[in-house]
């Protein structure tokens, strides 16, 4: 997988047993799902709520892993084990660089939904 | 997500290689709603019903009330984690035998072995392909029905045991009444008549045996006596005992022979009872003891005999060497004489007082059971009997005896008319 790649379509495709259907129902649940974990994130980091931001980045990971989204995926990835580790003012750019990557992957996903996989 | 699982229930198995139960249900607890929801509609598709819950708590109520083949749980969860989760499956005695997948990204050593320590049974990454998925949950499930097998095997036993258990109660309080209705059948120790005491002591090997004996008035002048032993243990050895003793009865030999003469009895009850076509046979032993003299005429079927013990003189043997009852049935048995003074003892004894082994497997003997009689001269005839079972149990260092044991004794107290007459 490119790990520089907003979405890899195919691999998501796939993930979702080459149903396009169903990933776009998973999809806009991840729409939704996403914008609540991320605010979540941010709050947790707000407040230096180390257990917090761990729990928020990891469920935000999970749903980008379905989603195939490498990049934010390894955004997700680092900011969890700064919650971890309480490394607050570490995770605040890295927070940043997931609401920034998120945003991309919405946008990315929206085109899907509105204009179908690309042949 | 709601608070409620959410079942989904798995369409027709497609063409996929290796599904092997359709029908299996699946719990997938997990948090996140999209992998979840992904997770859920892979194994929908593969033909599993699946139910699905946020947390581990609602997993729980779940996996309760719909105790699922397989549960495939998050790791890191709010409300219950998936470790937790493991820990309260595996304390409960209706779901302690699930089979756990736990679904995580750790793959360090200490975590998977946390993981198995806490009850899962094997791991699921969430990046699994879907090959790997539909490996670990056939897995999980073939292990799964083995467990309910065992389970349900082990819960018919437990029934079986139960009702095994139930009828050999019954079977043992029936036997405990033919027990009861046997020893009633045995004399009551005393003095049966005037002049003689009585003494007993009968161990059967089981709870029915097939040793018994009397001893019994035949007139004013004659106490008759036997022991009896019927091949074999148990209930039927017991009943066919308990028939030889009804035709031995007195009244029954007076009516059907007009005396109680030994050699007779046995003819007769050689005639009456033959080998049985299973081989059972009877030995048996049968006195008669002419009050007013002390003369005592006897005869044997095979049996090992009685022992006399004389207060003067040393103890001796009596018996007659014969078949026992039913090799052949117009064989005729010899009746020896003996006279009985005042104070002798007079024992009649099974093989099974006598034939034990000690735990280097040496027999106890007829000699050492002779000693034993000897030693007892000073001592009432039922110490004397008692300590011949003590001295057999101590030998043998077991208080059950292998074969039925039995020891009647009877003896003189009473000077009688004349006893030089033998």
């Amino acid at each position: 997988m490119d790990k520089t790649a907003v979405l890899d379509l195919s691999e998501a495709l796939n993930r979702a047993d080459g149903d396009q259907d169903f990933f776009v129902t998973l999809a806009t649940l991840f729409l939704q799902e996403s914008s609540k974990d991320a605010a979540a994130v941010r709050a947790a980091l707000e407040r230096q709520d180390r257990t917090g931001l761990a729990a928020a980045a990891h469920k935000l990971k999970g749903s980008v892993m379905e989603m195939c989204a490498p990049r934010l995926f390894e955004c997700t990835k680092r900011l969890e084990e700064l919650g971890q580790q309480g490394k607050f003012a570490e995770a605040s750019p890295v927070c940043a660089d997931v609401e920034t990557r998120l945003a991309e992957v919405h946008v990315a996903l929206r085109d899907v939904i509105a204009g179908g996989f690309p042949s | 997500m709601s608070s409620h699982a959410m079942p989904h229930i798995g369409q027709v198995p497609d063409s996929s290689p290796g599904i092997e139960t359709p029908a299996a249900t699946i719990l997938l607890i997990e948090d996140e709603p999209v992998t979840r929801t992904s997770m859920a509609a892979r194994l929908t598709r593969l033909g599993y019903r699946v139910l699905e819950a946020e947390n581990g708590c609602v997993g729980l109520e779940v996996a309760r009330r719909e105790r699922p083949d397989l549960l495939i749980v998050d790791w890191m969860m709010p409300e219950m984690d998936g470790l937790t989760f493991c820990d309260a499956i595996r304390r409960d005695p209706q779901l302690k035998s699930s089979q756990i997948l736990l679904m995580t990204a750790h793959d360090a050593p200490a975590q998977i072995a946390e993981g198995l320590v806490r009850g899962a049974d094997d791991f699921l990454s969430k990046s699994s392909s879907k090959q790997e998925i539909i490996a670990r949950v056939l897995a999980g499930l073939r292990t799964s029905r083995l467990v309910r097998k065992l389970e349900t095997t082990g819960e018919e036993l437990k029934s079986s045991m139960l009702l095994l258990e139930k009828k050999q109660a019954e079977t043992e309080a029936d036997l405990q009444t033919a027990a009861a209705f046997v020893q009633s059948l045995l004399p009551l120790p005393g003095s049966p008549v005037h002049g003689i005491t009585l003494a007993w002591e009968y161990q059967p090997s089981l709870t029915l045996g097939g040793d018994l004996f009397d001893v019994m008035t035949i007139d004013a002048d004659h106490l008759g006596l036997y022991i009896l032993d019927a091949s074999g243990h148990g209930v039927a050895a017991a009943l066919r005992s308990a028939s030889l003793m009804t035709f031995l009865r007195a009244e029954n030999m007076l009516q059907l022979l007009g005396s109680y003469d030994p050699a007779t009895v046995l003819f007769e009850a050689n005639r009456r009872f033959p080998l049985s076509a299973d081989g059972d046979y009877f030995t048996l032993w049968v006195g008669q003891l002419h009050l007013p003299t002390g003369s005592l005429s006897y005869a044997s079927a095979g049996h090992p005999g009685a022992l006399l013990s004389s207060a003067e003189d040393p103890s001796r043997w009596l018996t007659t060497a014969s078949f026992p009852l039913g090799f052949d049935p117009s064989a005729r048995f010899t009746c020896d004489r003996v006279s009985l003074k005042p104070a002798d003892r007079l024992f009649l004894l099974s093989d099974g007082i006598y034939e034990v082994p000690s735990p280097s497997g040496e027999l106890w003997g007829r000699d050492r059971f002779r000693e034993t009689i000897d030693a007892g001269k000073q001592t009432s005839l039922s110490a004397t009997i008692a300590s011949c079972f003590a001295a057999a149990r101590g030998w043998q260092q077991a208080q059950h005896f292998p074969d039925d044991a039995a020891v009647v004794g009877i003896e003189l107290t009473d000077c009688r008319e004349d006893t030089s007459n033998g």
